[in-house]
Parts: structure tokens; sequence; C-alpha cells
């Protein structure tokens, strides 16, 4: 950068642009990442990052610019990698998403095994908080599930399916195999969910795929504790109430979700299906559990 | 990453390749050999599936970092709509990748996803339909990784043409600027 204090300015936002083009080819020979972007100050990293046999990429703290001249390269980054959220953020996930500087986004290929682990770990926390419990975005569609995976409603559909598998096998229920309980359980509910989630489209409504089934995979959460109370106990009328309770909980969960990404007319059309499904699944809670 | 090691000759990083080929294998051997000893379906399903899905967590996290530097996720941003992010190391480091360490990679991914078609069509032939879903999760999730990591490689090559051409017209442009100035 030392000859261009050669030069004389022609303007002041051109001659940055092109400092900046510079540092970016300078910093990129340095740094680990192709979607490095220029002369921001370097946020504090919020993933703590290990020594690895990639190179760090230090932004090196440059002439600090005001984020707005240099928001968009016009071609470097068609796709630049918004940084992962930390792990500890739970409601302000929405949030954190846009705020973050751009310190972290080499670090999601470059950090270590464990640090991954904690985070996708604590992501299926905090989204099983923000679907089942009460909290103040749930009427949002938007924010409800920013963060979607599928590893919870994975976990929780492979459960149940165990749990209803093995009462049929305790029990000895001569109308049940267990194979076919545990194939049952698991078929109904991944193509319930996917079915569900085409109704709401074929609807018309906005919603995403992906987030609509981890939704409703992660609304499933309720059953799951109600069969595994009903495992418990083998009084059938509090079965009945354990299930009803859970099957409330369950609806009320996808409630919000569901009914706001359809037009109000078809509200009804929309949710009267997952009800359904919900109380088919409790069903077989109560007669195998 | 030696230096002292001719390039090319060995794995760059063992533990990594062994643990995306262990999954995998395992998976699939299970399903295979649990016929044999195994009387409970459920039993079956659930490490199979379980294997699987370690498998792919293990590829999309960290053997696709490793082995060839490549990563790839799904966001919603602020309009509600999703996007894809890919992410991928800069052209420097990708040369620098181990060739065997990629040829594993990608090999691997589409043996196994071939072999779960061929497991498929065994049990499509013998109208089991209990096996035919373990073989239809697995294989969603074999192609889900192949999809991923494949529009992450086009993505990076893309992006560095680009930024290869931007650096071209930049340094030529600031040269014209700069001999302008001078004169």
């Amino acid at each position: 950068m030392s000859h261009n204090s050669d030069t004389i300015p022609l303007h002041a936002s051109s001659q940055s642009d092109i400092d900046e083009i510079e540092n970016l080819i300078n910093t990129s020979i340095q740094s680990s990442s192709s979607t490095v972007l220029p002369a921001r100050p370097p946020s504090p990293p919020r993933i703590p990052v290990s020594a690895s046999p990639f190179i760090q990429s230090n932004l090196p703290p440059l002439q600090p610019k005001p984020q707005s001249t240099i928001q968009k390269p016009p071609s470097i980054v068609p796709s630049a990698p918004l940084p992962p959220l930390p792990p500890s953020s739970g409601n302000s996930a929405g949030g954190s998403i846009s705020g973050t500087g751009f310190g972290s986004p080499p670090n999601t290929l470059t950090e270590p095994v464990w640090d991954t682990v904690k985070r996708d770990l604590s992501r299926i926390v905090s989204n099983l908080k923000l679907v089942v419990f009460p909290n103040p975005y749930r009427e949002d569609p938007g924010k409800a599930l920013r963060d979607w995976d599928l590893w919870g409603p994975f976990f929780f559909i492979v459960f149940l399916g165990l749990a209803l598998s093995w009462s049929a096998s305790v029990k000895k229920l001569r109308e049940w195999k267990e194979s076919e309980v545990f194939a049952v359980a698991f078929a109904l509910l991944a193509a319930g969910a996917v079915i569900l989630t085409l109704n709401v489209l074929l609807l018309g409504g906005h919603i995403i795929f992906f987030q609509s089934l981890s939704l409703l995979g992660y609304c499933l959460f309720p059953l799951v504790i109600g069969a595994l109370v009903c495992m418990l106990k083998d009084n059938v009328i509090i079965k009945v109430i354990v299930v009803s309770v859970a099957l409330a909980w369950s609806s009320w969960a996808a409630y919000p979700f569901m009914s706001s990404a359809v037009n109000p007319r078809r509200k009804a059309l929309a949710l009267y299906p997952v009800f359904l499904m919900y109380v088919s699944v409790g069903f077989l809670i109560i007669a195998i559990d | 990453m030696d230096p002292s090691q001719p390039p090319g000759e060995n794995y760059a990083s063992p533990k990594t390749c062994f643990f995306h080929v262990l999954f995998k294998a395992g998976a699939l051997a299970f399903y295979i050999l649990s016929a044999l000893f195994v009387n409970s379906f459920v039993i079956i399903f659930v490490v199979t599936v379980l294997l699987a899905a370690l498998d792919f967590w293990v590829v999309k996290n960290v053997s696709g970092r490793i082995l060839v530097g490549l990563r790839w996720w799904n966001e919603i941003n602020d309009l509600g709509e999703s996007v894809w992010k890919f992410e991928s190391l800069d052209q420097e480091s990708l040369a620098r990748m181990n060739k065997k360490d990629s040829w594993l990679f990608w090999w691997t991914l589409y043996i196994t996803a071939v072999a779960w078609i061929v497991l498929g069509i065994f049990s499509l032939i013998r109208f089991q339909a209990d096996y035919c879903l373990i073989v239809g999760v697995c294989l969603t999730l074999s192609i889900a990784n192949i999809v991923g990591f494949t529009k992450c490689r086009k993505d990076a090559k893309k992006q560095f043409q680009q930024f290869a051409s931007q650096t071209i017209a930049s340094r030529v442009s600031s040269t014209i600027q700069s001999a302008f100035s001078v004169v």
C-alpha cells in the first residue's frame, strides 16, 4: 500500500475503494478463507478457535471504515457465509446473525470438532425451548425456528418409536409385532411431517419446507414425554389423561407457526391435519404403551 | 501436513480419513451382516440409522472441512427466505490439499450411495418394506451430502474465478491510475 501514498487521491471514495480491493488481495493471500471482506474492524470472535493446520484468518485491523461503504464489493462474494450463531444464544438467535462481524466466518472451517458438536447440541436445545415452551417470539414464523435443524426431530421420532416398540414387546401384545410398531411409528411421523408441510404449501402458505419439518418434529416432544410416562403407569384412565394433556400441548406448540403461515380463512385446513396426526400418535401410545 | 513427506504420497490427516470411512462402512456392514445374528428389526434399524446419521454429521462438519476444505449449510435470512450458504478455503489452501485425501473423500461418498441403492434394490425384490425404510433413510442422508458438497465445490470454483477476474481488473485499473497520476 505504500505506493498509494505517492499518488494524488483522485476522489476520496474511489481511492478508498482501490485501497480496499488491494487490502482484500493482500489479506486473502494471508488468510485461509476466500470469502474475506476487507477493512472491517474485527469483531471479537465468538467461537473459540484453536491451533489447527489451517492458517488463521487474521483480518488485520485496517483503517476503520464505516460498514456501509464496503458492504458488498461488487463481485467477490456472491454468497458470503454469515457467521454461525454463538453457542449460548437462545432467543436472540435471529438478531445475532446480521449483527456479528466478519471475524468469525473463517472459523467455521477451522474450528475444532468439539466446538461444532457443542454448537449443534446447543442449537437443538434452544430450538426445543423456542418451540415447546412459551416465549415472546412464538408468533413470528420468521423468528420461531430461524435456525432449524433436523437432529432434534430425528432423535424424538426414533425415541418415540423405540418406546412404543419396547412396550409392544414387553407387554406381548399379540396384534402388534415390535418391528411393525417401530416401522409404523417412524414412517407415520416422518411421512406425516412431509405431507403436512406439503399441505400447507399447496394451500398457498408461505413456509420453508425444512423449517416446517423441523417444527413439527420438535412439537413431538410433549408426546415423547407422554409416552415415557405411559410406559411407567398401567392405568388406562391415567394414560388417557396424560396423552390428552400431551396432545393439547403439542397442538398448542404447533398452532402459531402453522396458522400464521397460511391465509386466515384456511387456517383450519392447515391445522386440522396436524391435530389429526398428533391424535393418531396419541392413540398409538394409548393402545400400545 | 508434514513438509518432510513427499507431497501426495500419504494421507495428510489419516485420523479424519479413518473416521470418514468408519461410520459409512459400519452402517453398510451392520446392515448386511446383521441378518445373520440379530433377530430384532428394531435394533437393526436403530443402529444402522444411527451410524448413518453419525456419518452424515461427520462428513458434513468434520471431514468435509478437513479433507476438502468445503462446508455447506442452510440459513433463514431476515426476510424469512431460506438461503444455502457455501464456504470454502481460498484457492491456495485448496491447491495445497492432499490429493489422496480428496480422492478418498469423493469416491467413498459416491460408492456408499451406490451401495445403498444396490441394497435397496435387493430389499425391494424381496418385498421387505421394513428394510426399504432403512435403506431409504440412509440413501437420503448420503445423497444430501453428495449434493451439498458438489454444489459447494462448484460455488467455490465460481467464486475463485470471479475473484481472479476482479483481481486482474483491479490491478489493471490501479496501475493505470498510478500511471496517470505520476504523469
